[in-house]
């Protein structure tokens, strides 16, 4: 097993009264898709939001490639390589696609403060957003604008935005939400594949994609880890088929 | 050079909006000279003016959503810059507009540093706030005339004396043609790009790895500077300051200027200063002519017009010119 990318040692979070991430501890090493479950409410977002920094665990840290990133904002933390894709479609409306991966490449440049140095039809940036566009397949699309898009080709636009940055960890939050039988498993393909060469800490409600592209899972239940492993223990584990997969069961 | 004449070409009708209306204040004077109107020459400088304060507040405004409701406040301190330098013996007009440029761009990163922590309404308050401030705080300043304010004499430019006839208003149209030049560069730029997508989407910009309140900040010291440059070309035409130049109601006036010309448009704000300008001139004279009791409250005509542009043409009068001409470019 390689050395972990992101780790988390004993993070707790609470709101007023409510324990939303009770002493949490796991990581995600190069390589592996960690897939994170639980039922609604259970503070998976909440962690991820902790990850990647728009909220502060009250305890506990958070180290990425073994550095302390506890404490860091948002945007330093993108810059040493955390990408996300958030639950609800988080792209840029009023811009083509084109346009998106643009925006994205000049930042991932560090060329985004420029005042005189053209952007949407700058011949390198167009050529790099192009690669970001191509990572998920939508350079038929580019010239399209976002808000005429269909929300699954939304979806693969966040992950290539997600991606642009070069991350070596990705976070993606139920990246399948509201997506078609067809659009999920365009997905799925795509996800797995870009396992290569990033960790990837996934939530996700699918289970067919959760078990189609984890290779470890962890079981989160009000906030606290109550089941830790791989796939296949998981899916036998009588409490987490209790807490959880049963659940799911009954409420479809 | 080359992208220069890319940029003017490119964006179409925008830039060729932006250039005929700077061609058409070039030759202005030719007309009113011909025809002997020296009185629409003031007229013109006021627009420019006018349209130069709001085309640097659509920078905060519209290319970058934040409503700033106090740039009104920047105008007054460059228009002060020449009273305060003036009442101190400096008559420099170029020393004149670098204190403006200074003070505003200070005074913008200390109220932006404290409003931009804020959003939506608590800015808009906020920013208000701090232009009231500003405003009771000249009224209150006997030095310079409070209330009254103080007369001033135009400032000196070397050689450019502004009391021959149009070297004010060549002066000011190259002061325009200068910022038009800076915004269109900005606005196109990777930074300008940025303030779109900040707009468009600020926690998608944070997820790029950028810091939004960066390019905020900067955006909002550069439309304050161009504020302080217009109050205070302004001041020297007006040859006379008081605290009524950063009235709150100017605030309003520049933001309804925008809206009315075409929000996040380089040309908009302009084309608004000129309609907005000409119906003040217009109306009341319009009004007297058919309802002469009513011509004190032209006003309630001047409302509804508004709103009715503002309603009706999304994107403003440059949106509504741009339909026309792409129509007729269709047909």
């Amino acid at each position: 097993m390689s050395s972990p990318i992101l780790q988390l040692d004993g993070v707790m979070k609470s709101y007023d009264a409510l324990l939303a991430t009770n002493n949490v501890s796991l990581d995600v090493v190069a390589g592996e898709i960690h897939a994170l479950i639980g039922p609604n409410g259970a503070g998976k977002t909440t962690l991820i939001k902790q990850i990647y920094g728009s909220e502060r665990p009250d305890s506990g840290r958070i180290l990425l490639n073994g550095e302390d990133i506890t404490s860091l904002s948002v945007p330093k933390r993108v810059r040493k390589g955390i990408g996300r894709s958030f639950q609800i479609s988080n792209v840029l409306t009023d811009f083509t696609m084109r346009e998106n991966a643009i925006i994205a490449a000049q930042a991932q440049r560090q060329e985004a403060f420029q005042f005189f140095l053209p952007a949407f039809d700058d011949a390198s940036l167009i050529e790099d957003a192009m690669v970001i566009l191509d990572a998920v397949g939508l350079t038929p699309k580019a010239n399209i604008l976002v808000s005429e898009l269909a929300h699954g080709e939304r979806r693969l636009l966040e992950l290539a935005l997600a991606m642009a940055g070069e991350p070596c960890l990705l976070l993606l939050d139920e990246p399948m939400a509201g997506a078609g039988p067809q659009e999920s498993q365009h997905m799925t393909d795509i996800i797995s594949a870009l396992r290569a060469c990033h960790g990837i800490l996934l939530i996700e409600h699918d289970m067919d994609a959760v078990f189609a592209l984890a290779d470890r899972i962890t079981v989160l239940v009000e906030g606290a880890v109550i089941a830790h492993g791989t796939s296949a223990e998981i899916s036998q584990n009588p409490a987490v088929r209790e807490a959880y997969l049963g659940r799911e069961d009954e409420a479809c | 050079m080359t992208r220069f004449f890319s940029l003017i070409g490119r964006g179409l009708l925008q830039h060729r909006a932006m250039m005929y209306l700077l061609v058409g204040f070039a030759l202005f004077p030719l007309y009113t000279g011909f025809a002997d109107l020296p009185f629409w020459n003031d007229v013109a400088i006021r627009i420019m003016l006018l349209g130069m304060a709001s085309m640097g507040l659509n920078l905060v405004l519209g290319y970058s959503g934040m409503v700033s409701f106090g740039h009104a406040a920047f105008f007054g301190i460059g228009a002060y810059c020449v009273g305060i330098s003036s009442y101190y013996d400096i008559f420099n007009g170029w020393i004149h507009i670098g204190f403006s440029l200074v003070t505003c761009g200070l005074m913008g990163v200390i109220i932006g540093l404290l409003s931009l922590r804020t959003s939506g309404i608590y800015f808009i308050m906020i920013t208000l706030a701090f232009a009231q401030m500003l405003f009771f705080g000249f009224v209150s300043l006997e030095t310079f005339g409070g209330d009254d304010g103080m007369s001033i004499d135009r400032a000196e430019f070397g050689l450019i004396d502004l009391y021959e006839p149009l070297r004010l208003y060549f002066l000011v149209w190259a002061a325009l043609v200068i910022v038009s030049l800076l915004l269109m560069f900005i606005v196109h730029s990777r930074f300008g790009v940025t303030l779109r997508a900040i707009k468009s989407n600020e926690s998608r910009v944070e997820a790029m790895g950028l810091t939004p309140l960066k390019f905020k900040i900067t955006a909002y010291v550069i439309s304050a500077m161009i504020c302080g440059l217009a109050g205070t070309l302004f001041a020297s035409w007006q040859e006379y300051v008081s605290p009524d130049i950063m009235h709150w109601t100017r605030s309003g006036e520049l933001m309804i200027i925008i809206i009315l010309g075409g929000l996040g448009t380089l040309a908009g704000p302009l084309l608004g200063a000129i309609a907005f300008l000409l119906l003040e001139e217009f109306l009341p004279e319009l009004i007297q002519a058919i309802a002469p009791d009513y011509a004190e409250n032209w006003m309630i005509v001047f409302g509804p017009i508004l709103i009715a542009i503002v309603m009706f043409g999304r994107g403003g009068l440059l949106g509504l010119l741009i339909k026309l001409f792409q129509r007729k470019g269709a047909s």
